[in-house]
């Protein structure tokens, strides 16, 4: 076992059954999170690399401000190279694991190799007595919430998890990454959903994480100045924005607006509003909260936004938490299911067997649309996810996600960028998402750069969404949500407290720049090149909305983002969508 | 005239204008009358019955409105703001 506590980085060797600490280089202190994961794997992982082999790493980095009082601010990022888009990927994620590893003092776990044996299973301990890595046989092919309730058994209370469910195990390209929540029976309902980093943990033989920070106290930063600045963010926050529908009642009540946008994808993005609006929506769940039960919450401690829903069955009993717009759209609108009782069920079995929601969202609705499945079959839906569970034919191809089932079915509509399924905001009305979309090194990753402006002039999309992407950079390597909504300039001043030192302007933007020229670098070397920034032609062929709008950019005009525009007012002012 | 200010995602059926004149003596009848000329706009701002949609915050020259106050009148130099939510994944 190894012991030391500090701001450390802990090495773990699957191959070698090895754990080091080491010391956590002070120049590396305004990196955290992805700009962390991304220098760490720009650094020391192979490119070229099998994803599923021994030399791709698996990055575990909390934001530069987890484990401390900055409100909303324990988001952890799951980092590697990803076995279903072939390129670098980040996967942000909320619950406690992020801020227990800070408060511990460890700024990033690197885990690398894999064992001989693909069929142990082990675990990686992390308390304020040391890391160890210990046998996990006995867990596995558990799913997520059976596999908690287990350690909850031997666990102490304070312990949160990062687990993978058999999605993982079986190494599917569409698994995700678990991470438990505040509550006391510990949800495994946050998930670093996108770009299979679960079947990277698979692939290291590694079923879960426990981090136990007992009680111990928040960071502390160098200026006492930063305590009551996180009090005036909270009380501005909560008198404003926290009032708002979305933090008050979750992502999930966005459904009716995104319907009125044309970009609430029904029937594989044939459409881009949906009959069942009003039965998806968002609003049926909080309506629901009086009689049944559930409620929103917090998925993190510290967090003031509280947008997180926990939502029960008609027998009062919980059955899934965290059933978020983009969900509702892509197991709901975008596969002809009506029913938002139906959309939980198939959320909770997406969190159980581990996989990413919108990706099999995307994957079942390809099935459906080439004659697999009839739309609108919730009960054959969850069927299928039960087969990827067991691991039969069509199952694993749902669960290596999107592009698989659409090579499998040799189906024509299948909306992807690097091999990542679209999520629910649609390229063909919002243009500069869909250049986040197409040059992102993440694939179609709306968390990369959302923006929200039809109508937008195509010149200006491109900037906007290179102002976005830096923007996102920052706030994914901060630890901070973006539904907090911070903006730049409130970004480096929480640094500039937290370490008594002024952060620029300059410096803070350097920080999400350079986080993207990583990133973009990564792919280059593992052989993306012009033709890998292309939206489908779906997208470019069918159209949607009144307009009869489709994606028709100029992937000339889209390239100019990786030269750097100047920066204006509105980079470090701007705020997350 | 008074001025309606349309919220970025709003700008679809305006052809990404922000600010738009218009002829009107009331919050409803200006965004009636950004509908005439902008077909598509109104619907991402009331409901079918004429309501304000649960999404979206109005305003009149910085001031909220109450949600059941969008008959209220307004002077020719007066800007409504319209204010969508935030999103989400």
């Amino acid at each position: 076992m190894t012991n030391s506590i500090g701001d450390q980085l802990i090495r773990v060797d699957m191959t070698e059954h090895t754990v080091s600490i080491e010391a956590y280089p002070d120049a590396w202190k305004l990196l955290g999170g992805r700009a962390l994961s991304a220098k760490i794997l720009l650094d020391e992982c192979d490119p070229n690399c099998d994803p599923l082999g021994p030399d791709n790493l698996l990055v575990l980095a909390p934001g530069v401000l987890a484990g401390s009082t900055a409100p909303t601010s324990g988001r952890l990022s799951v980092g590697g190279k990803s076995p279903l888009t072939g390129g670098i990927k980040e996967a942000n994620v909320g619950g406690n694991p992020g801020q227990d590893l800070m408060k511990l003092g460890y700024r990033c776990i690197v885990v690398k190799g894999q064992p001989a044996d693909p069929e142990r299973r082990y675990a990686l301990e992390v308390t304020g007595d040391g890391v160890q890595l210990v046998d996990a046989d006995e867990h596995k092919g558990k799913w997520n919430y059976a596999l908690i309730e287990d350690l909850a058994k031997t666990y102490s209370k304070t312990t949160s998890f990062i687990s993978i469910g058999p999605a993982g195990e079986m190494r599917l390209k569409g698994a995700s990454v678990a991470c438990t929540d505040t509550e006391k029976d510990r949800h495994p309902a946050r998930h670093a959903g996108r770009g299979g980093l679960g079947a990277v943990m698979g692939s290291k033989g590694l079923k879960y994480v426990a981090v136990d920070a007992a009680r111990i106290p928040g960071r502390k930063p160098v200026d006492k100045g930063f305590y009551a600045l996180g009090k005036k963010y909270t009380k501005t926050y909560i008198a404003g924005p926290g009032q708002e529908p979305f933090p008050k009642w979750g992502t999930s009540t966005g459904v009716e607006e995104a319907n009125q946008l044309y970009t609430f994808p029904h029937k594989n993005r044939t459409e881009g509003r949906s009959p069942d609006v009003y039965t998806l929506d968002g609003m049926r769940i909080v309506e629901s909260f009086e009689e049944r039960g559930g409620g929103m919450h917090n998925c993190m401690t510290g967090c003031i936004v509280r947008c997180s829903n926990i939502v029960h069955d008609a027998e009062g009993n919980y059955k899934t938490s965290a059933l978020e717009f983009e969900t509702l759209t892509l197991l709901g609108s975008n596969c002809g299911i009506a029913s938002w009782e139906d959309v939980a069920d198939l959320d909770r079995l997406c969190d159980e067997i581990g996989v990413d929601t919108i990706e099999t969202g995307a994957a079942l609705a390809i099935y459906m649309d080439s004659g697999g499945l009839e739309f609108g079959d919730a009960e054959g839906a969850k069927r299928i996810l039960h087969e990827i569970a067991e691991g039969t034919e069509l199952g694993r191809a749902i669960g290596d996600g999107a592009l698989a089932i659409g090579r499998k079915r040799k189906h024509h509509r299948v909306a992807t960028v690097k091999g990542q399924a679209l999520p629910a905001w649609d390229p063909r009305p919002l243009k500069a998402a869909g250049v986040t979309y197409c040059t992102s090194a993440m694939g179609a990753d709306h968390t990369a750069g959302l923006v929200i402006e039809p109508g937008q002039p195509y010149e200006e999309a491109v900037r906007a969404s290179q102002d976005s992407q830096i923007l996102n950079a920052v706030i994914d390597s901060s630890g901070f949500c973006q539904f907090l909504m911070t903006n730049l300039d409130e970004v480096r001043e929480f640094y500039g407290l937290f370490y008594g030192e002024e952060v620029t302007r300059e410096q803070i933007a350097d920080l999400g720049w350079q986080c993207l020229e990583d990133e973009w670098e990564f792919n280059r070397r593992a052989g993306f090149g012009k033709d890998d920034d292309l939206m489908p032609d779906c997208m470019k062929q069918d159209p949607i909305g009144p307009t009869k709008l489709v994606w028709d950019m100029d992937p000339e005009l889209v390239s100019r983002i990786y030269t750097r525009f100047e920066p204006r007012d509105e980079l470090f002012e701007s705020r997350p969508s | 005239m008074p001025k309606v200010e349309v919220p970025p995602r709003y700008r679809g059926p305006t052809n990404g204008l922000a600010v738009i004149e218009v002829e009107a003596d009331t919050v409803r009848s200006c965004i009636e009358a950004v509908e005439v000329q902008y077909p598509g706009f109104r619907e991402l701002v009331l409901d079918p019955e004429g309501n304000q949609r649960r999404y979206v915050r109005l305003f009149v020259n910085g001031e909220a409105l109450e949600r059941d106050a969008v008959d209220t009148p307004v002077a020719a130099t007066d800007c409504v703001q319209v204010l969508a939510a935030a999103a989400g994944g």
